[in-house]
């Protein structure tokens, strides 16, 4: 144990141990609490009983709202802690900023500097939505890495679940294979994206600041592009064709919200339904290869989101008729 | 022999939803092909081609998830 004295050399090998452990650990855990096959729903599971609201419908919170306002509570903490790190900064004689804030700037330079090669002069308006989706998103799809989200929560009766076994009587428990009364896990925090709710809210904002975007840019001249009647007037049958083009254009911006909300939902909820299985097939090690997949797939999945606002307001900015 | 002829019905629904996938597969093959070709030929433009490649690949993969999304659909909620 001569060489063991150099110091980084004795770190890795006492990390590699921790590693060993949780891997006994896990294996332990899953003989004494062996793993069952997963409930799925597609809607979010309510977790208090509906208020009713008058005229706006009944109201529950629900595991996703849970996860919605944590991702708020999220971006807003790193909003403060990125402000109080470059003001430290500033203080200390214009300092570059470390930490946080600088973590955050390479991020933001790399987003900052791909919406200037795509919108060009129109990138200081494009950027904040591009980069404010993308952030919020991201966060979102990395709740899903969290261990005890997906998993804990309340017990509730359920026709399709498993029996019970408990851990400590009364406060904890947990479901198990076999036969008895069947109870299913209503988790507290599920996965932000798994929510149809807030893809599809979302993808409205997105494709409804395209159209604001676009009427910024280019002034009442933007609707040409879905209503061109000048050039009905103009050429006969070529603006017959333009004209049935503007009726294409109008449906594509509303299939627009159906590709964007579907992409995320589906990308996330397949990833999730994928844990859950794999978790109760092949409970060991396994999982951990997974869950680095889905740690790429959030990161994909949130910049294609933004990416793609930003390129479909970029597209708006610009005129057609220019082109001719 | 025990279940009902509806669940059966679901199941094999939910696998003959997603024989789209394929399709998703060849169009994010081909835009890969295309793109590693471009990148073969002129290196410099990689960086470029690369976040094109990964757009066009999320639009091509944006197919396969509509399958997956009836997939789940037919299994979990009807």
């Amino acid at each position: 144990m001569s060489e063991a004295k150099e110091k980084p050399k004795w770190r890795w090998g006492f990390k590699r141990w921790i590693v060993l452990l949780f891997i006994i650990l896990n294996v332990v855990g899953v003989i004494v609490f062996p793993p069952i096959r997963p409930q799925v729903q597609v809607q979010p599971e309510e977790l208090t009983s509906p208020v009713n609201l008058g005229p706006l419908g009944d109201f529950s919170l629900t595991n996703t709202l849970v996860a919605m306002v944590l991702v708020d509570l999220i971006v807003i903490a790193i909003a403060y802690f990125t402000k109080r790190s470059v003001m430290k900064a500033e203080k200390e004689h214009y300092r570059m900023p470390g930490g946080i804030a600088g973590a955050l700037e390479t991020l933001f330079e790399y987003l900052y500097n791909m919406t200037q090669s795509t919108a060009g002069k129109w990138a200081k308006t494009i950027f904040p939505y591009f980069a404010s989706i993308t952030l919020v998103v991201l966060i979102a799809n990395w709740m899903e890495l969290i261990p005890g989200v997906d998993s804990i929560g309340l017990l509730h009766h359920s026709t399709t679940g498993s029996p019970i076994q408990q851990i400590l009587p009364g406060v904890f428990g947990t479901v198990k294979s076999g036969s008895g009364e069947t109870y299913g896990v209503v988790p507290f925090v599920r996965t932000l994206s798994t929510d149809l709710n807030f893809t599809v809210g979302l993808a409205i904002f997105s494709v409804i600041m395209t159209q604001v975007i676009g009427l910024r840019a280019q002034g009442f001249k933007y609707f040409t592009k879905f209503w061109n009647t000048r050039a009905l007037f103009k050429k006969p049958f070529f603006g017959l064709i333009d004209w049935l083009v503007g009726i294409l254009e109008i449906i594509s911006e509303f299939s627009k919200i159906l590709s964007f909300s579907f992409r995320l939902f589906g990308n996330l909820f397949a990833g999730s339904i994928l844990l859950f299985v794999v978790g109760a097939l092949i409970p060991v090690l396994l999982q951990s290869g997974i869950l680095l997949f889905e740690f790429f797939i959030g990161l994909i999945q949130a910049l294609i989101f933004g990416m793609l606002t930003m390129i479909f307001m970029s597209m708006a900015t610009q005129s057609h008729e220019e082109e001719e | 022999m025990t279940g009902d002829i509806v669940a059966a019905a679901k199941l094999i629904g939910a696998g003959l939803a997603v024989i789209g996938i394929a399709g998703a597969g060849v169009g994010i093959g081909i835009v890969v092909n295309g793109a590693l070709q471009g990148m073969a030929r002129n290196p410099d433009a990689s960086g470029n081609l690369l976040t094109n490649m990964i757009l066009g690949i999320a639009f091509a993969e944006a197919q396969a998830i509509y399958c997956l999304v009836i997939a789940f659909l037919i299994l979990f909620v009807f």
